[in-house]
């Protein structure tokens, strides 16, 4: 018995929910950006299988999985600068207290 | 087999750390086991044959990305010294529909008899992903470079501004 496809699936699956969990029930913003770092894991773990599955080896999903670790980079570099720029006028982290623009 | 054993420890492995992520009470802890999680996602890229892509993960996930949450972590916890708990309110329906979703994609992945067959005799090199980023996928590549440029530049207009107005 070997590894197939399915097993790789299941397993990004699992990652991708438990991320989706984390991201509702953190409070601290860091945390929920933590939580989304797994779900794009997960959604790279499936590229990468799919890829290799793939007829002629796949470069395609390796390549999408590269442009995904570099749009998560700039995500976290953005969303971790908001959180320090809301920090410091306001010494807040928790997700559920950030309403400056809710009036 | 032995690929079996080592899917199954990495699996576990995985999975356990990711759950510590979102579980664990204080968020120091939880960016440290997001660094765990990380290497062993880039353990499977080195089982599915990616090696290019497992270097890539742990240089800018664990090298850059984890890195940055800890400094914001150590930059916002010195003042508040509250600690960091999970909001209480939303952990049972969070659990169940997670729960759920994750149910409804597993069976239906196991329902599609299609995917059990055996990979390809190899996945792409390192040569032929760059070929490939140069050559057919050239415009997403330069896109990405100004998407990094811009965020870099958003990033520095964010954080410094307060400094700015000090002055």
């Amino acid at each position: 018995m070997t590894v197939s496809l399915t097993h790789y699936l299941v397993l990004a699956a699992i990652l991708f929910c438990l991320g989706i969990y984390g991201a509702v029930t953190r409070k601290n913003a860091i945390g929920i950006l933590m939580s989304l770092e797994l779900v794009f894991n997960a959604v790279n773990i499936n590229f990468v299988a799919a890829a290799r599955w793939q007829t002629g080896g796949g470069s395609p999903g390796q390549l999408f999985a590269l442009f995904v670790i570099a749009a998560a980079a700039a995500e976290s570099v953005l969303g971790l600068a908001i959180i320090l720029a809301i920090y410091r006028r306001r010494v807040i982290v928790n997700a559920d207290e950030m309403d400056l623009m809710k009036n | 087999m032995a690929g079996m054993i080592l899917f199954y420890a990495l699996g576990a492995l995985l999975l356990l750390s990711a759950a510590l992520v979102v579980t664990v009470k204080n968020i120091f802890h939880a960016a440290l086991y997001l660094a765990l999680a990380l290497f062993a996602v880039a353990a499977i890229y080195v089982m599915l044959g990616a090696y290019f892509l497992a270097a890539i993960q742990v240089l800018v996930y664990i090298g850059a990305v984890v890195v940055l949450a800890i400094f914001v972590i150590n930059l916002t916890r010195t003042v508040t010294g509250a600690p960091v708990t999970l909001s209480r309110r939303w952990v049972i329906p969070a659990a169940l529909v997670s729960a759920l979703t994750a149910c409804l994609i597993v069976i239906a992945l196991l329902r599609s008899t299609d995917l059990s067959g055996p990979p390809q005799p190899a996945a792409a090199d390192t040569a032929r992903i760059g070929r490939d980023l140069l050559g057919q996928w050239v415009l997403p590549f330069e896109l990405v470079s100004v998407l990094l440029l811009s965020s870099l530049i958003a990033a520095i207009a964010i954080v410094g501004k307060d400094r700015e107005e000090e002055r």
